[in-house]
């Protein structure tokens, strides 16, 4: 009982409490650029949830079971790189085979998932954290994914009412995205240190 | 492995070759699984393309302008070789454009005919108009045509700048109240004409580099759109006298047929003829228009 409650509490603490964009400021990138429409930032986050989850996996299992009973901690990031790119190269040609025409809209966006920062931190923290069960790294890294596609969905739906807003003129496009984007971060706020 | 530092001095004492090749091997091991896996991914998730598509692709502007009435080029592409009758409809690449596509499918083509620009049937500015009152609402000519007297003239532009926002090419921008195209920007994609909630752009074949126009869309009579508007066509059938391609709708407005329109004598003529100076030049050179109430 107490594990299934531990991965709960694990599970709103990575989507609301401790969300890597709006706490950790990780995957700003994206955050910023593919939040102008919703269906297209929610498509944005679900690959980047499937992508997040597979790479903190597979980081997880390389890393206590191979790096560190040999010792090789400092191959870490190395290995880390190498499994987020090879994630992204799959979920790449899964896209295209299955729907061509998100896989356009994203452009450059997709292959720039590999160079997400939000994804390479989670690896990172998972380390940091001290997860020691594969479920608990796994419900993290789930919890990561769904938290960044909250955040970008919450992110374009301002955005999509904010172009009916008579936005003054010095600030319109990315000024007036920053503000929206500091002011969204300090309402999360509210939720720092419920949990952990 | 073990490095004592000394000063600016590194001295590797001893290197533990035991653990360089644990790396290596590592790195090999999980590189070469990685391989395998994307390897058999990408077989089994192949996408097969018609070469003749992505040569078409090529051949196109990649703009995704919509023009072609397609969602962006890549889908024109493929709808172009399914079916070579939809030739022709790119027109920001014209037909410079089409007879590279042809030439990957193997067809004729001839002509193409002037490229059509847009042309704001408006030229009225702020200073122009008559407004009865101030509009303080959604910045957006949408939502401001809603409401009737968001300035006394139904039918002229009302320069909130949904065409500028409609723009992929920065090709328009409301200069004093008046919705104005860059035609050194302007491809022709036809997103601004769609964009008018007045209908006051018109895509306009450019036969010429400047083409003149009746800069008005106004259906009021005569006396009332003199009230409204200090530019706007009143009807007075002045311009028809003098060249055939102009003609009237009703009794209002004046019109251009651009099937008849030549430039010349008789044109330029009907351009000085004209009252309020509403027939004017639009293009890339285009000759300032008169201001309100000079006479040519």
């Amino acid at each position: 009982m107490d594990t299934v409650q531990a991965m709960i509490l694990g599970f709103i603490s990575v989507v609301i409490v401790n969300n890597l964009v709006f706490t950790k400021f990780l995957g700003i990138c994206p955050y910023l650029g593919v939040s102008g429409r919703i269906d297209m930032a929610f498509g944005m986050g679900c690959a980047v949830t499937f992508v997040i989850t597979l790479s903190g996996v597979l980081t997880w299992m390389i890393d206590n079971w191979i790096l560190m009973p040999v010792g090789l901690e400092v191959l870490r990031l190395v290995c880390y790189i190498l499994v987020i790119a090879g994630a992204v190269q799959l979920v790449e040609m899964y896209l295209r085979k299955f729907f061509p025409t998100l896989y356009e809209s994203f452009g450059i966006f997709l292959p720039l998932i590999t160079t997400n920062c939000a994804i390479m931190g989670l690896c990172l923290f998972l380390n940091l954290w001290g997860i020691d069960n594969l479920l608990e790294a796994t419900v993290l890294s789930f919890g990561a994914g769904i938290g960044f596609t909250m955040a970008i969905c919450i992110m374009a739906g301002i955005r999509e009412n904010l172009n009916l807003a008579d936005v003054p003129e010095c600030l319109k496009g990315a000024p007036i995205t920053l503000i929206t984007a500091g002011i969204l971060t300090m309402a999360f706020m509210g939720f720092a240190g419920m949990i952990r | 492995m073990i490095i004592q530092i000394t000063g600016n001095e590194m001295i590797l004492a001893a290197i533990d070759i035991q653990s360089i090749i644990y790396a290596g091997v590592t790195m090999v091991i999980l590189g070469g699984v990685f391989a395998i896996v994307l390897l058999i991914a990408s077989i089994k998730l192949k996408v097969v393309v018609d070469p003749k598509i992505e040569a078409v692709h090529a051949a196109l502007p990649n703009i995704d302008c919509g023009a072609c009435g397609f969602a962006g080029c890549a889908s024109y592409a493929k709808a172009v070789v399914a079916d070579p009758e939809l030739l022709g409809k790119c027109a920001p690449g014209g037909a410079d454009t089409s007879a590279a596509i042809a030439e990957v499918l193997n067809l004729q083509v001839s002509g193409g005919g002037a490229p059509a620009r847009p042309i704001v049937h408006c030229r009225a500015h702020t200073a122009d108009r008559t407004y009865y009152a101030q509009y303080s609402g959604i910045e957006s000519c949408t939502s401001a045509n809603v409401l009737p007297n968001v300035q006394a003239c139904k039918f002229g532009c009302l320069g909130y700048g949904d065409c500028v926002n409609a723009c992929k090419f920065d090709a328009l921008n409301v200069v004093d109240g008046l919705a104005t195209v860059d035609y050194e920007k302007c491809t022709g994609c036809t997103a601004c004409s769609k964009a008018c909630p007045r209908n006051l752009i018109e895509m306009v074949p450019f036969s010429y580099e400047n083409m003149m126009t009746v800069a008005c869309s106004s259906q009021e009579s005569g006396k009332d759109t003199r009230d409204m508007c200090k530019v706007g066509c009143i009807g007075c059938k002045m311009c028809t006298k003098q060249d055939d391609a102009f003609f009237m709708i009703g009794a209002t407005i004046a019109k251009l047929d651009y099937d008849k329109y030549q430039s010349g004598e008789s044109a330029e003529a009907a351009m000085k003829k004209c009252p309020t100076g509403v027939i004017v030049y639009r293009g890339k050179n285009a000759p300032a228009p008169r201001a309100a109430g000079q006479k040519a």
